[in-house]
């Protein structure tokens, strides 16, 4: 599924402090309905600040974040209600709860008639969590819980479906697996804005990308160009693009 | 004192009935302990709030036991939440090190404490005799028990199923689990986690306002009636911060072991015997019985 020119959401000179250090400064992005965006960017560029500003988690130092054109509120739920919904980095499920606590909690913002149908949803998507609905999120192995914080975000329908990093520290053959379900999400009507080191995957997946480097914006196109553009290549495909196996 | 089956069974009864209050109390330190990672000593002045309010419902204002009780309740609960949004809150969003929350809340506690002292007066008072049932029941070979030991007991269990249903049943009760858990995180699945604290606190407080109804009736009511909070806080560390079976069941052994001690050695022993069990079992299990072992525990 391909943009269809529509804005969805849209950053626009996105700035965001820690004390002194400046982790954003002035970053903008616009992300169309039904389209994948991806960010890439090395340790330390701002990626995941940037999805937490989205997000109402950090506080902006200056920016605007709109959502269908829309000024999006600052408060978390609020941005969940509106359509965001974020796989953090790290995956972060609810270690104590079970596989199917963690996706009802994921459908907290949702009505109660609703949320057996979203979970059907998310076992055609994910088939392995169902047959694990009592286990402990604790238990389950990294590739398992990753598909599980993909589908617990998924279970607030969201519009906007933010993942920081999916695939950190997942072995190269469950990365495949799972990008293939993120494509397969996507052509079900969820936009997609990833931000990720393993700049090779994300350029696969993704329609448009940027290249966030300490806080601002290098450079932006379509991924299929910056997959052939020299700098990128020598820069986050060279060495860089084996992180995923680090 | 020689041992005698009698009093062993007494004092059973009697450690089981005391437990059951710090039960109510403990309780409240771990709900708050999970989401904020720190230990609320306001807690104690929570639960004077509850005593007092009580007291004044019932002898000021004249109403029965139920609705004053029911009004101590909400007192206390609403004075968490405006301690919680007063003091902790601010501090909250300032700096991630809880030991400020710590410091605030043993200092909210010296203020609830004084605002007694100085409005009421620091004298001690005792709750209408007509409140609660006051018989006494021969179970044979001299053991007793007095009504309001049963209806301790019986209300303390009712909160606690009731505090276990919201939490495993209620959406919000999955939300705090969640968030005890990983505080963050429930944000991001649009909970509002600042009414989620607010809730918490609430909870707390309510609890702490029965477990101060009845401390009232068993002993007295006086201003510093919240330092017993400390025996319920022993009670959730030995459980286990965090963990709610683990403050019922530290509690528990808390009542016990207060009343084995001053039925066969002495009433005096009561508090070594306490704090020494603490200092042990936290010496073979840091991190109590159901405790998260990672992370410190301040
Ligand atoms: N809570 C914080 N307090 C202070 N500095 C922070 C905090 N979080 C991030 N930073 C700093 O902000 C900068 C951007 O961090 P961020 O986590 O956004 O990078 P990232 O691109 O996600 O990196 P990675 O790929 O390692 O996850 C870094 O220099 C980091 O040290
Ligand atoms: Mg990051």
């Amino acid at each position: 599924m391909a943009g269809t020119g529509k804005s969805l959401l849209e950053a626009r000179d996105l700035r965001v402090n820690y004390g002194a250090i400046a982790a954003l400064s002035g970053f903008s992005l616009k992300l169309m309905e039904g389209e994948i965006v991806s960010v890439i960017g090395a340790n330390g560029a701002g990626k995941s600040t940037f999805m937490n500003a989205l997000m109402g988690m950090v506080k902006l130092a200056g920016g605007t974040i709109l959502l269908d054109g829309c000024p999006l509120s600052t408060r978390t739920w609020k941005a969940v209600q509106g359509g965001l919904a974020l796989v953090p980095e790290g995956r972060r499920v609810f270690a104590p709860l079970t596989v199917e606590e963690n996706l009802r909690i994921g459908a907290f913002t949702r009505r109660e008639a609703d949320i057996q149908e979203d979970l059907d949803w998310v076992f055609s998507l994910f088939p392995r969590l169902k047959e694990r609905l009592g286990q402990y999120a604790g238990t389950l192995s990294g590739g398992e819980q990753q598909m599980l914080a993909i589908a617990r975000a998924l279970m607030a329908r969201p519009r906007v479906l933010l993942l920081d990093e999916p695939s950190l520290g997942l072995a190269p053959i469950v990365i495949r697996d799972i990008f293939k379900e993120l494509r397969r999400i996507n052509e079900q009507g969820v936009s997609i804005l990833l931000v990720e080191q393993n700049a090779k995957q994300a350029l696969l997946l993704s329609h448009r990308a940027y290249v966030l480097q300490t806080g601002r914006l290098l450079k932006e196109g379509n991924s299929r160009d910056l997959l052939q553009d020299p700098d990128i290549r020598a820069a986050y495909l060279g060495q860089g693009a084996g992180r995923g196996a680090a | 004192m020689s041992f005698s089956l009698s009093t062993l069974i007494q004092q059973i009864i009697n450690g089981l009935s005391l437990g059951s209050v710090y039960a109510l109390i403990a309780v409240g330190y771990s709900l708050v302990y999970s989401i904020l990672l720190f230990s609320n000593f306001a807690h104690g002045g929570f639960l004077v709030v509850g005593g007092y309010a009580c007291y004044f419902l019932l002898t000021q204002w004249g109403y029965n036991t139920a609705v004053s009780m029911a009004g101590a309740l909400a007192a206390s609960g609403l004075v968490a939440v405006l301690t919680e949004r007063l003091a902790y809150k601010p501090i909250r969003e300032r700096t991630p090190i809880t030991l400020y929350l710590l410091i605030a809340s043993m200092g909210v506690n010296i203020v609830i404490e004084n605002i007694f002292v100085v409005t009421v007066g620091g004298r001690i008072r005792a709750l209408p005799q007509s409140t609660f049932p006051t018989g006494v029941f021969e179970l044979g070979g001299g053991v007793t028990v007095s009504a309001s030991d049963i209806l301790s007991l019986v209300v303390a269990a009712v909160f606690l199923v009731l505090l276990q249903l919201f939490l495993t049943r209620t959406r919000w009760g999955l939300a705090i689990r969640a968030a005890a858990c990983d505080l963050r995180t429930a944000g991001l699945m649009g909970v509002n986690v600042t009414f989620l604290i607010a809730l918490v606190f609430f909870v707390a407080g309510l609890l702490a306002a029965v477990g101060g109804i009845f401390l009232s009736v068993r002993y007295s009511l006086y201003p510093q009636l919240g330092s017993i909070t400390t025996k319920a806080f022993i009670a959730a560390v030995i459980g286990g911060l965090g963990s709610l079976p683990g403050a019922v069941l530290g509690s528990l052994i808390l009542g016990l072991a207060e009343m084995l001690t001053a039925g066969f050695i002495s009433s005096q022993m009561r508090d070594l015997v306490v704090y020494s069990l603490l200092v042990l079992i936290l010496l073979v299990r840091p991190a109590g019985f159901f405790g998260r072992p990672a992370g410190e525990k301040i």
